[in-house]
C-alpha cells in the first residue's frame, strides 16, 4: 500500500479525537449544531475505511510506522484484516448509535452535559478503533483507558442515583483491572524488553524468564475478563448496561465489551504465539470453561429477567461466553466466528438496545410484561426487534446464523464437542428469552390503555438507525460471502 | 466470614507476586533484557535523532510520542467526564464551599498566595520550556499551573478564581493539546513523513535541528495549556456548590 | 536469592495487595478510591525500578554524562502517561462520589447497596 492512502488508518482514529477536542468550539458557536458536526466527523471517519477496503492483503498486515520510527523503537500500527473489519464495524454502529442519540438523549440528559456526552461518545468510538489496530502493547493501554473512561462517565451521564451507582460499581473493577493490565505490561517488559507486540512475539519463544512470562498472561487475561465481563467477572454489566441511555447501552453492550474479548485474542495470538503453546494453553483452557459457563448463566439468568434492557445485558454476558469459546478453538474457523460474532452481535445488540430505548422514549416502559400487544401501537419498532431477536438467536439467513455455524463448526473441529453442545444450548435459551419476548409484542392482547391502537411509533430520526441495525443483520447474513474468505485467512495468519 | 476469605485470596495472590518476583531478573544488572533490548539505541542515538538532551523527553515526544497524544485525549477525557457527570459551572456569580464554610482565611495567608502565585507561574512556565533540556515538560509545567490556581482558589474563593480564569478563555483552550498534537501529526504528511514526523523529509538536512526543536516546543507549550485549562476546569467543576449558580441577593 | 536483591519489587507487589485489600474490603468509598491510588503508585514503583540499573544516572545528556550508565528512560516515560491515567480516573471517580453523596447522604458502600436491594424488592 502506497501513497496517501497508508496515512487513512491513523486518520481513521485521530479524527473523532480532533473532533471531540473541537466540540467546545462547535457548543460556543451553535449548540444545535454538535450532534450534527459528530456525525460529521465519523462520517469522514468511516469514508476513509471504505476507501480502504481492498487494499489490505487478507493473509498479511499493513505495519505504519508513527513518527517514521522502525518497529520496536516507536509505536506502530498494524493493521490486519481482522482488525480493519473491526474497525469499520465499530465506526458504523458507532454513527447509527449516534445518529440515534440526537433525539433520545435531550429527553435524559440536561442541556449543560450534552456537549460533553458527544465529547465521549466521539472519544469511545476513537479509542476502540485505536484498540483494535495497535501493534504495541502500551499503545493499546493507552487506549483501553480511554475507552474506559468514557464508558463510567456516559454509564452516569443522566445523573439518575441508580445510574451513578451503577457507574461507580464500574469503576471499582475496571479501574484495578486497568491497572493490572498495568502490572502485566510491566512483567512482560521485564522479561523481554520490549514493547511492539511483533517483536514481543519473537522475544517471548527464546528469553528464560518463563514464570514471568505465565504471570503475565495470566494477570493480562484475568483484566481484560474483568473488562469483557466474562462469567464470574461480569458483576458490574447488568447494572451499567441497563441503566446507561439506550444508545449507549448500544455501544457498551454492543462493542464495548466485544472489543475487550477481542484484545484477549490479540494478546494471546500476536503476542503469545506458537513459541509458548504451553504456557498459553491451560490459560486458554480456563478461559473457555468461563466462557462456557458464561454462555448458560447469561442465558438462564436473562429468562428469568422483569426489565427488558436488563434482560438484553443477560444475553450480552452469554454472548461474550460465545466469542471466548471462538478464539480459544484455536482454530481458522474458530476465530473467524469469533470476529464475525463481533459484528452480528455488535449490530442485533444495538439494534435491540435502540428498540428498548424507543419504547421507553415513546412510553417510559421498562417491563417486560408490559411490552403485551405493543405492535399496535409501535409496529415497526417491533419488526425491528424481532429481526434483531432473530439474529440473536442465530437462525438463518441472518448474520448470526453465519458466526455461530462457525463457532460451531470450529469446537467440533478442535474435538471440542462439549463446547458445541454448549453454543447449542446458549442458542436455545436465547430462542427462549427472544420468543417470550416476540409472543408478548404480536400474540398477547396488551392490558387495557397500555398501548394505543393507532400507529403511533418513534419519531423517523430513532427509527431509521433502528432499521438500519435490523436491516444489517440481514445484509451480513446473506452477503457474508464477501467476508468470509479473507477472514478466514486473516484469522490462519494471525494464528500462524 | 468475608474478610477471612478475601484476606485469604489476597494473601495467596501476594505469595505468589513474591514468587514471581523471585524469577524476575535481578534488578539494576547492566545484561538484564530491558537494558539490551530497544533502549541502547534510546541513550545512544536521542541526542541526535530528537535534538532533545532529555532523553525521557525524546521519547515521550518522538519515538513515542502517539502514547503522549493518547495520554492528552485522556485528561481531555476525564475533563468531558467529570462535566458530564457534575456539569460545567454556569457564568456569572457562582459559590464554593470555601465561601461557604463561613471561616476567613487570614491576611498572612491571603497575602501570602497573592505574592507566592506569579512565582509559581514563573516556575511552570520554566518547566514548560526547559523540558528538552531538563527534568519537566508540558504535563508537569500544566499540573504546576493547576496546582497554583488550586492554591488560589482555596483561599480567594471559587468566584475570584473564575473572575482570573474566566470560561470564555478556559473552554476553547481545553482541547488545544490535542488540537496541537493533530496539527502537528498532519504536518508531518506534508512534510513527506508519517503521523508525527517531527524530522521532514522534504526538508533540508541543515534545518533538521532547528525544525524538530521548535515542533517540540510547540507541542509542548499546547500540552502545557491544555493539560493546566483541564486541571483548572475539573476543579471549578468539582468545588463548585450545587444549588449555588443563582446570583447571591 | 533473587527475593532479596529484587526487593523493590517485592514491596511493589506487597502495596499492590495492600491496595487491592482495600478496594475490596473498606466500606468506605474514599477509602476505597485511596486503595485504587495505591495499586496505582505500586505499579508505578514496580516499572520505574525496572528501568533502574546499578550506579546509574539521569538520562540526560549533557557534559560528563556517559550513556552506558543511564538508566532506562522508557519505563519512566511510560510511567508520566500512567500518572496522567490514574489522574483521570480519579477525578472522575471523585466526582462520582460527590454525586452518590448529594444523592444518599452516605459514603458507606454497605448502606449504598442495601438501598438498593429495598427499592428492588
Amino acid at each position: 500500500m502506497s501513497g496517501a492512502f497508508k496515512h487513512l488508518p491513523i486518520m481513521m482514529i485521530t479524527l473523532p479525537m480532533l473532533g471531540a477536542a473541537l466540540m467546545p468550539f462547535v457548543s460556543y458557536l451553535r449548540r444545535e449544531a454538535v450532534p450534527w458536526v459528530s456525525a460529521l466527523f465519523l462520517v469522514v471517519s468511516g469514508v476513509l475505511g471504505l476507501l480502504l477496503a481492498g487494499r489490505i492483503p487478507p493473509d498479511g498486515c499493513v505495519g505504519y510506522r508513527l513518527g517514521g520510527w522502525e518497529p520496536p523503537f516507536g509505536i506502530e500500527l498494524k493493521v490486519d484484516f481482522a482488525g480493519y473489519f473491526l474497525m469499520m464495524v465499530v465506526c458504523g454502529i458507532s454513527l447509527l448509535a449516534l445518529l440515534y442519540s440526537r433525539l433520545y438523549i435531550i429527553r435524559e440528559v440536561e442541556g449543560g452535559k450534552i456537549t460533553a456526552y458527544y465529547v465521549l461518545f466521539l472519544l469511545l468510538s476513537a479509542s476502540m478503533m485505536g484498540f483494535v489496530v495497535t501493534g504495541d502493547i502500551f499503545n493499546l493501554f493507552v487506549f483501553m483507558e480511554i475507552l474506559a473512561i468514557s464508558s463510567y462517565a456516559l454509564v452516569a451521564v443522566t445523573g439518575n442515583r441508580n445510574a451513578v451507582r451503577a457507574a461507580f460499581k464500574y469503576l471499582l473493577m475496571g479501574a484495578p483491572s486497568s491497572i493490572m493490565v498495568l502490572l502485566g505490561i510491566g512483567l512482560l517488559y521485564s522479561a523481554t524488553g520490549t514493547l511492539n507486540m511483533a517483536d514481543l512475539a519473537a522475544r517471548v519463544g527464546e528469553t528464560g524468564y518463563r514464570e514471568v512470562l505465565i504471570a503475565s498472561f495470566a494477570v493480562l487475561v484475568l483484566a481484560f475478563m474483568v473488562k469483557a465481563a466474562i462469567f464470574p467477572l461480569h458483576l458490574w454489566l447488568p447494572d451499567a448496561h441497563s441503566i446507561a441511555p439506550s444508545p449507549m447501552s448500544a455501544m457498551l453492550s454492543g462493542l464495548v465489551v466485544a472489543v475487550s474479548a477481542f484484545a484477549i485474542a490479540r494478546i494471546a495470538f500476536s503476542v503469545f504465539t506458537v513459541h509458548s503453546w504451553g504456557v498459553v494453553g491451560t490459560t486458554l483452557d480456563a478461559l473457555a470453561a468461563a466462557g462456557a459457563a458464561a454462555v448458560l448463566f447469561g442465558g438462564i439468568m436473562a429468562i428469568y429477567q422483569r426489565d427488558f434492557k436488563m434482560m438484553i445485558a443477560y444475553s450480552t454476558i452469554s454472548h461474550m461466553g460465545y466469542i471466548v469459546l471462538g478464539f480459544t478453538a484455536l482454530n481458522p474457523e474458530g476465530l473467524t466466528g469469533a470476529v464475525y460474532h463481533v459484528l452480528d452481535h455488535g449490530i442485533a445488540k444495538a439494534c435491540l438496545f435502540l428498540c428498548a430505548g424507543n419504547f421507553i422514549y415513546r412510553k417510559g416502559y421498562r417491563r417486560i410484561d408490559q411490552l403485551k400487544g405493543a405492535w399496535r401501537e409501535m409496529p415497526w419498532t417491533c419488526f425491528a426487534f424481532a429481526l434483531a431477536a432473530w439474529s440473536v438467536i442465530g437462525l438463518p439467513p441472518s448474520a448470526g446464523f453465519i458466526s455461530k455455524w462457525y463457532l460451531v463448526y470450529g469446537n467440533v473441529k478442535a474435538d471440542r464437542v462439549p463446547y458445541a453442545v454448549v453454543l447449542l444450548i446458549g442458542a436455545i435459551l436465547a430462542a427462549v428469552y427472544c420468543f417470550r419476548i416476540i409472543y408478548y409484542m404480536f400474540f398477547q392482547p396488551g392490558e387495557e390503555g397500555a398501548w394505543r391502537d393507532q400507529v403511533m411509533d418513534a419519531p423517523a430520526g430513532m427509527l431509521a438507525p433502528t432499521w438500519a441495525l435490523s436491516l444489517a443483520t440481514l445484509f451480513f447474513g446473506v452477503f457474508s460471502y464477501l467476508f468470509l474468505d479473507s477472514l478466514l485467512k486473516a484469522a490462519a495468519s494471525l494464528l500462524a | 466470614m468475608k474478610r477471612l476469605v478475601s484476606l485469604l485470596f489476597i494473601g495467596a495472590l501476594a505469595l505468589l507476586l513474591l514468587y514471581v518476583v523471585s524469577r524476575m531478573p535481578p534488578m539494576g544488572e547492566p545484561d538484564n533484557p530491558t537494558a539490551t533490548r530497544v533502549v541502547p539505541r534510546y541513550l545512544e542515538k536521542a541526542e541526535d535523532e530528537t535534538h532533545t538532551p532529555n532523553v525521557v523527553t525524546g521519547i515521550i515526544l518522538n519515538y513515542r510520542g502517539f502514547d503522549t497524544m493518547g495520554e492528552v485525549t485522556v485528561i481531555y477525557c476525564a475533563l468531558a467526564a467529570v462535566l458530564a457527570v457534575l456539569g460545567r459551572e454556569r457564568r456569572g456569580r457562582i459559590r464554593d464551599y470555601v465561601e461557604l464554610s463561613g471561616l476567613p482565611s487570614s491576611v498572612i495567608v491571603r497575602t501570602m498566595v497573592a505574592l507566592v502565585v506569579p512565582f509559581i507561574l514563573l516556575f511552570s512556565l520554566y518547566t514548560i520550556f526547559h523540558g528538552e533540556t531538563s527534568p519537566g515538560g508540558g504535563f508537569q509545567g500544566g499540573a504546576v499551573i493547576g496546582a497554583s490556581m488550586i492554591i488560589f482558589t482555596t483561599i480567594y474563593g471559587l468566584h475570584l478564581s473564575s473572575v482570573k480564569v474566566p470560561q470564555r478563555f478556559r473552554s476553547p483552550l481545553e482541547g488545544s493539546a490535542v488540537i496541537t498534537f493533530f496539527l502537528v501529526g498532519v504536518l508531518g504528511f506534508f512534510g513527506g513523513g508519517n503521523f508525527l514526523t517531527y524530522a521532514w523529509p522534504r526538508v533540508s538536512e541543515g534545518l533538521h535541528p532547528a525544525l524538530v526543536t521548535w515542533l517540540t516546543v510547540l507541542v509542548e507549550v499546547g500540552i502545557g495549556l491544555g493539560g493546566a485549562m483541564v486541571l483548572i476546569s475539573i476543579l471549578f467543576a468539582m468545588v463548585r456548590e450545587e444549588g449555588a449558580d443563582e446570583p447571591l441577593a | 536469592m533473587n527475593l532479596w536483591h529484587n526487593f523493590h519489587y517485592a514491596v511493589a507487589m506487597v502495596l499492590f495487595c495492600i491496595g487491592l485489600y482495600t478496594v475490596i474490603m473498606r466500606r468506605n468509598i474514599i477509602k476505597k478510591i485511596i486503595g485504587l491510588n495505591v495499586m496505582e503508585t505500586s505499579v508505578f514503583l514496580f516499572l520505574v525500578s525496572i528501568g533502574y540499573r546499578k550506579g546509574g544516572i539521569a538520562p540526560i545528556h549533557g557534559p560528563g554524562a556517559d550513556p552506558s550508565r543511564m538508566v532506562n528512560p522508557l519505563p519512566q516515560a511510560l510511567i508520566l502517561t500512567g500518572i496522567v491515567v490514574a489522574v483521570s480516573v480519579t477525578a472522575l471517580a471523585l466526582s462520582l462520589v460527590i454525586l452518590l453523596y448529594r444523592q444518599f447522604g452516605t459514603l458507606d458502600v454497605s448502606r449504598l447497596f442495601r438501598e438498593e436491594e429495598e427499592e428492588a424488592g
